[in-house]
């Protein structure tokens, strides 16, 4: 019963210090309302502390969400694309005749302006996975200097600057494009977890909160039965406020939820789906192009190629990336976005087929021309309306994404500010409530 | 307030105290820690060091290279079965270099693969086929080139390609087109005057190449460093990640011609006689590519070939020499 004793000091007349003294003394009426107003005022104070801890924990959570993880997972994939993308262009620029088209150089250097522009945020947002931001600092001004240097000797018809093309392509995919693989799969991981920690149930809140009203309904029924009134104001209030409470904190947390939940499958699930289905038909598109330059022992890029193109679509038109996104599309336009793509890459499919055959019967300009040709049905044309289509599929999903992590972080916010001061009314309540009965024994 | 300050004004001086500590401690983190390094990049399957193959290459030494080949029949017919098979598809297909500059490289300018190595089998296609654009052009690497042969893949491989006792075993080679013989090729500012001044450097090769056996052989005892192309060894050059590269003097005045930052030096220490390979089951073949041979050499084609892709005097073409 050492509970019992703690409250003993106040305003108990001085008197002979001994545990059968003191457990009278405890037993009297205002002392056993002393004794519960410490017990109730306690809880009252756990329920709210826990609440308040809680809801700014999950609202910081939710806030990274919205801005911290969510978007650094989205640079990260945005520095995957762009990485590859860069390898690719600078494949098909290095299969064109003589100078390179402007074209292909404008999207070579916004690719790297991208990659540059997502590294510095994925940096500047994340202190962890150092090593892999590191590494790409450190090698991508490098593999830069490589293709320039291929470049000019290309310019000057020496041959050494294939070879420099070649090395700087062994530089992205043996070095660079596995780091920000690393990163995004960080990033990702990082998502989950806010978004899982944000989307927790606040059990422990909860529970404190709904001990509290049942003791607080429990306490209001004993003190009216023991002073014959029906109402103690200061406890109605306070059992109100832990309503309040319970309710606020449970309404905001199915809310914030759904909006999680509705980010993840309408906005994160499909941009990742999205994005593996852009990088995927980037890489295809490389591997064509460097079959190509191999000439004739390309061998392992085709066999390449035909293993991104598989995971991009499937002849059963169920498994491959695009139909699984297709599938999962919530928004009437990314569905639209999706079929296009879908008839698009199935063209490419012949197109690379007749570009196959051209080469390998020896009509090696033939298979070029189709390959990087400007016409509408060659497969530089159709590999960029897939490229299109699919970019602008992932900034509508991203755009989702957006909207419901800012909802789910907007309804978070409040709770701290708002739950201190319920807090401190729900204990002024519950004080003034019992003082008012302790007062009347004086 | 007095009070205030009595108790707690040493925790706060703790405080502050433990506050500069761990400013002082992660400055200092900022300015002491070493910036991670990354391996420079390297050509894609490039080996430090590589592996020499010296005892096989050893091993074999009686045979004559420079008779070695099949005879052309009078008039250099164009029958046979491989022959046939060819006219049939009506093109030949042919395995070449695309990195070496003037024996066999890509013309940036139009996409081509041209060159000595390429002009020289131009002829034999017009011969054949009556056009000497009748080709398919296959890159190969150095190491490549047997295998690809050996399985059918093209019809002839025209690749810098020294004939070799070896190489006689697994594959047959035309008559001589071209002598080389290796040298070494340095930056302008090394002291080095050959390979015997190369021990323990890094010296690079093609893998698959008679080159890197030589490196491996070569008394000095330099480092041998294999690359899949040879323009992959000028890159390494350039870079300064090997010291020098030794192989035929005819590659290695294509890639000095690339970069005026280069010398050759030191004689030929190797007599390298360059063939066109053929599968052991291609005879006819073998024996219409001497005669085309035979042709250019005494029309006047070898030497404007010559003439076209290399500098200085032009030499006598080879001297065909035959088993049969």
């Amino acid at each position: 019963m050492a509970l019992l004793t703690a409250p003993q000091p106040v305003r108990t007349p001085p008197a002979k210090r001994g545990a059968g003294r003191l457990q009278a003394r405890a037993r009297s009426t205002p002392g056993r309302l002393v004794v519960l107003m410490t017990v109730v005022l306690a809880l009252a104070l756990a329920a709210g502390v826990a609440w308040v801890i809680g809801a700014t924990q999950r609202s910081s959570l939710a806030d990274g969400v919205r801005s911290g993880s969510g978007r650094l997972a989205v640079q990260a994939q945005e520095l995957y694309r762009a990485l590859s993308d860069a390898d690719a262009t600078a494949a098909s620029a290095f299969l064109s005749s003589g100078a390179e088209p402007a074209d292909l150089r404008n999207r070579y250097q916004s690719d790297i302006a991208a990659a540059t522009t997502a590294l510095a945020a994925v940096s500047a947002g994340n202190s962890a996975n150092e090593v892999a931001v590191q590494q790409i600092s450190a090698q991508l001004p490098i593999y830069t200097g490589l293709v320039e240097t291929a470049r000019t000797y290309n310019r000057q018809g020496f041959p050494v600057g294939a070879a420099y093309l070649r090395e700087a392509s062994g530089l992205m995919r043996g070095e660079l494009l596995p780091a920000a693989q690393r990163l995004y799969q960080q990033q990702s991981a990082n998502l989950d977890d806010e978004r899982g920690g944000a989307g927790a149930l606040p059990w422990l809140a909860l529970l404190f909160g709904v001990g509290l009203v049942v003791v607080l309904f429990w306490a209001q029924a004993r003190l009216s039965r023991q002073t014959h009134r029906t109402i103690n104001v200061g406890l109605l209030v306070a059992t109100l406020l832990a309503l309040v409470m319970v309710l606020w904190n449970g309404i905001a947390w199915v809310a914030v939820a759904a909006h999680l939940s509705a980010a993840d499958r309408q906005g994160a699930a499909q941009v990742e789906l999205l994005s593996k289905a852009r990088i995927a038909a980037l890489q295809a598109r490389a591997d064509e192009a460097l079959t190509l330059v191999a000439r004739g022992s390309g061998g392992e890029f085709e066999d390449d190629f035909k293993k991104k193109f598989g995971d991009l679509i499937n002849p059963d038109g169920r498994s491959g990336l695009l139909n699984k996104a297709r599938d999962a599309a919530t928004d009437d336009d990314v569905r639209a976005k999706l079929d296009a793509a879908i008839k698009d890459v199935n063209s490419w499919s012949t197109v690379h087929g007749q570009l196959r055959k051209a080469d390998d019967g020896g009509d090696y300009p033939g298979a070029v021309k189709l390959a990087i040709g400007s016409d509408q049905g060659s497969a530089a044309s159709i590999f960029k309306r897939v490229d299109d289509s699919l970019g602008s599929a992932i900034r509508v999903t991203s755009a989702t994404f957006d909207r419901q992590a800012s909802a789910a972080a907007d309804g978070l916010g409040g709770q701290t500010a708002g739950g201190i001061i319920i807090t401190i009314l729900l204990l002024a309540g519950v004080a003034v409530g019992y003082q008012q009965r302790i007062a009347e024994y004086r | 307030m007095r009070r205030f300050g009595h108790r707690f004004g040493p925790a706060a001086a703790g405080l502050l105290i433990v506050g500069l500590l761990a400013a002082c401690g992660s400055s200092a983190d900022n300015t002491t820690t070493p910036a991670p390094s990354f391996a420079p990049p390297m050509p894609v399957g490039v080996k430090d060091p590589a592996p020499t193959p010296s005892a096989q290459a050893g091993g074999s030494t009686s045979c004559d290279v420079r008779h070695s080949s099949l005879r052309p029949e009078a008039g250099n017919p164009a029958g046979g079965p491989t022959l046939d098979k060819i006219k049939a598809r009506g093109r030949l297909i042919v395995g070449v270099d695309q990195t070496t500059y003037q024996f066999g490289y890509r013309d940036a300018k139009t996409g081509q693969i041209i060159g000595f190595d390429t002009d020289i089998v131009r002829q034999i296609a017009k011969d054949l086929l009556g056009n000497p654009n009748a080709i398919q052009f296959r890159a190969i690497t150095s190491a490549q080139r047997i295998p690809v042969v050996q399985n059918h893949e093209v019809d002839l491989v025209a690749h810098t390609m020294t004939i070799n006792c070896d190489r006689l075993k697994q594959v047959d080679f035309s008559s001589v087109y071209f002598d080389a013989g290796q040298r070494v090729l340095v930056p302008s500012t090394s002291t080095a005057t050959g390979i015997q001044d190369l021990g323990g450097k890094k010296v690079c090769a093609a893998e698959g190449s008679t080159s890197i056996v030589n490196i491996g052989k070569a008394p000095s005892h330099p480092i041998a460093v294999s690359v899949p192309d040879w323009a992959d060894c000028l890159v390494l050059l350039q870079q300064g990640q090997v010291d020098a590269i030794s192989t035929d003097d005819t590659i290695l005045q294509g890639m000095a011609f690339q970069d005026s930052n280069l010398k050759l030096v030191g004689p030929k220490f190797t007599d390298e006689p360059y063939g066109i390979a053929v599968n052991k089951d291609a005879n006819d073949l073998l024996r219409f590519v001497n005669g085309v041979l035979e042709r250019i050499r005494s029309d006047g084609t070898w030497k404007a070939i010559y003439h076209q892709w290399l500098l200085g005097d032009i030499p006598e073409p080879p001297a065909a020499g035959y088993r049969d």
